[in-house]
């Protein structure tokens, strides 16, 4: 970094925006190789610290190099190392390559950990990979004081985000709306029932979900039973208990379900309004949830009009996720705002740390110099008594730190005010 | 020295009051993180400042509107903590504290001097039938409300808008609605059977056949059937709501009856 004057922070990378998944997949780091990767890296001539972040949506490299105004040029040495590792020309990996430094290179890292430079904003995922990255980095001691300090700030900017901004609450993929609407319904699913009606890929990742969040039992009902018996085996586990019912025994099942899942092919609808009225009815009016996915749909929209019946057909459900798309956009903004008054933060702390040579050596002169006033005087003094002695020393310290206090103030004021480009 | 801690009880469920808005309406950790201990500071001074008015009239229980304004803010703010502790939610704080907040206003800033309702001898049947009454009206309040906010998320589930988050989950709502109801009831019965036993042993059997007091029975009533029909029905949504705030006007109705009628001021003859 500028500030500490011998050293350059770096990032260089290419992302989702910049490349296509041809060059990223070419640049991709397998978890099990990140670690000689990083080592080559610091390997590198003029590179002092550095770590790399490899996901499927980026691969950057963050990296504190030596002296600058040495250097010829950073970018081209890390496109050597790019080159060399993964034996790529470099014509395949110029045109996509993004370069930023010292404060930019920071705003970025912080955007990138809070999930703002993500494919999908505020997917949770990223902080975990920087994560992964840095202990990696840790691991073959390939990041010490400056980028550790870096990497903890981000990580703490990361969390600010999170619990000041609504950035990760909503949901915006079609089964996780979906699990987000029943728990609006039912609050935890821990022991609540799904009956999956016709075999899905959707609803097989929507019954899924559930399953993760707690759904304790999981009916199949499909018209070919093998295939309702293959489906149930699937998503069978130790927390779960999975049956591949009868698709005869359909309605008399679906009372014992909370959330039904549907993804039939078949033409004509297979849950109407009055069987959620007879369903309720057994059910004692505990509400019940209809997730459609089915095109041509197979509940019955007016079902939804049963008092305690929800039903969500996939235009629902898309539009749901649309508008939490759009809520994290607005705060993204808000995100942004903080992610700026961390960097300005970062910034002044690392510009008042420079300012620690200079007031360090302007206090030990100012000291060598009492000592040495006293030393000379040492003779006059001589007859003092050890309170006196004690008196002058204290009056001594007390004058130099006050002489000195505007200097000091002032190199301090004058490292915070600094441009910090 | 009870005026100050109310004040500072009053204080306190103000900021309660605000901070829970962002908690529960923007899903801000932090500000539950104020909400919450501050709700329950508040409610410590609260009850420290009843004790200590209570204490410094030489009575044990409340005599004058200022006092039972008190203990009902009391009861509430009490219900609320609870209700927050069991099912982790802060949004009925939303409608809670600001009206605890709005009771402890008016006796904690313009005491005056009140006319005592109760010259009763202040046994401590008397304050537990107050107190159990007053628990009651308060578990009632939060059931209604419960209900009211039950309807408001079926309601936008149903138009395919679930976009207010701090809405709690039906089931949650729904469960609140129940148990309150179901605490409620054997605080109204003891609270009424105590004092029926209080007043016929001071006043005789003319006191039953006040009609404020056939009417009190009514509400009783009123209260078994609602918690019948919903216990054995599964009452939900807008039918429990309707049920609900039927059973909440009548006892308003039996409240300023015994508020404002002159008939009967429940003192001794």
């Amino acid at each position: 970094m500028s500030q500490i004057k011998q050293v350059s922070l770096v990032l260089v990378g290419v992302n989702h925006n910049t490349a296509p998944i041809e060059v990223r997949e070419r640049l991709a780091i397998p978890a099990g190789r990140l670690a000689d990767a990083t080592r080559t890296l610091v390997h590198q001539p003029g590179i002092r610290e550095g770590l790399i972040l490899s996901t499927c949506n980026r691969v950057e490299l963050v990296t504190l190099q030596e002296d600058p105004a040495e250097s010829s040029d950073d970018k081209a040495d890390l496109l050597r190392f790019l080159q060399e590792y993964f034996s790529v020309p470099p014509k395949d990996i110029q045109p996509h390559l993004y370069e930023f430094r010292e404060r930019e290179a920071v705003r970025h890292l912080f955007r990138v950990a809070s999930s703002l430079d993500s494919m999908v904003v505020g997917e949770p995922q990223i902080l975990g990979q920087v994560k992964e990255s840095y202990t990696v980095a840790r691991e073959v001691g390939a990041v010490s004081t400056n980028l550790e300090g870096l990497l903890q700030r981000a990580f703490t900017v990361a969390k600010k985000v999170r619990s000041e901004t609504q950035i990760g609450s909503s949901s915006v993929s079609i089964a996780s709306v979906a699990v987000d609407l029943a728990k609006k319904i039912f609050g935890s699913l821990e022991g609540k029932t799904v009956l999956l009606v016709g075999a899905g890929k959707m609803s097989e990742l929507a019954a899924r979900h559930l399953i993760q969040q707690g759904a304790s039992s999981i009916l199949v009902a499909n018209r070919t039973q093998s295939r309702a018996e293959r489906i149930a085996a699937d998503l069978r586990s130790a927390a779960t208990h999975t049956e591949a019912v009868s698709f005869d025994d359909l309605y008399a099942q679906a009372p014992h379900a909370d959330i039904v899942i549907t993804s039939t092919g078949a033409p004509q609808k297979i849950f109407g309004a009055s069987h959620g009225q007879h369903f309720l009815h057994q059910r004692r009016n505990r509400p019940m949830f209809f997730i459609d996915i089915a095109v041509p749909r197979d509940v019955d929209p007016r079902l939804n009009e049963v008092e305690g019946c929800f039903v969500y057909d996939i235009d629902d459900l898309q539009q749901v996720a649309q508008a939490n798309l759009a809520d994290r956009s607005r705060e993204a903004e808000a995100a942004e705002t903080i992610v700026s008054r961390e960097v300005d933060k970062y910034q002044q702390r690392l510009q008042s740390r420079d300012a620690v040579p200079a007031i360090l050596a302007l206090q030990q002169n100012a000291e060598a110099i009492r000592s040495a006033e006293l030393a000379r005087l040492q003779s006059k003094l001589a007859e003092l008594t050890p309170q006196q002695r004690e008196a002058v020393e204290s009056l001594t310290r007390s004058l130099t730190a006050k002489l000195l206090h505007p200097q000091l103030t002032a190199l301090r004021e004058a490292a915070k005010s600094r441009d910090p480009q | 020295m009870s005026l100050f801690w109310l004040r500072v009880a009053v204080f306190l469920y103000g900021i309660a009051a605000l901070a829970v808005l962002p908690a529960a309406l923007y899903d801000r950790p932090r500000w539950r993180h104020v909400a919450i201990p501050t709700a329950t500071a508040a409610f410590f001074f609260h009850f420290v400042s009843l004790a200590e008015m209570l204490n410094a009239a030489h009575h044990r229980l409340p005599v004058d509107a200022h006092e039972l304004q008190i203990l009902l803010a009391l009861v509430l703010a009490a219900a609320f903590l609870v209700v927050n502790w069991r099912y982790k939610t802060v949004s009925l704080g939303v409608f809670v504290l600001p009206i605890v907040f709005l009771l402890g206003l008016i006796p904690a800033f313009a005491p005056g001097q009140q006319e005592p309702g109760l010259v009763l001898n202040s046994s401590i049947w008397i304050f537990l039938h107050i107190a159990l009454l007053l628990a009651a009206y308060a578990a009632l309040f939060l059931s209604l409300l419960a209900s009211v906010l039950y309807l408001v998320q079926e309601r936008r589930l149903k138009q395919k808008k679930p976009g207010l988050r701090w809405l709690p989950p039906l089931e949650t709502t729904d469960q609140i609605a129940l148990k309150t109801l179901l605490f409620g009831f054997p605080c109204m019965t003891a609270g009424l059977l105590i004092g029926s036993l209080v007043a016929q042993a001071t006043i005789g059997i003319t006191y039953f056949r006040d009609p404020k007091i056939l009417l009190a029975f009514a509400m009783w009533l009123a209260y078994v059937a609602m918690i019948f029909i919903r216990r054995h029905s599964g009452l939900r949504g807008r039918r429990a709501v309707y049920l609900s705030s039927f059973v909440f006007l009548f006892i308003l109705t039996v409240w300023a009856a015994n508020q404002f009628s002159a008939v009967h001021r429940f003192t001794a003859p």
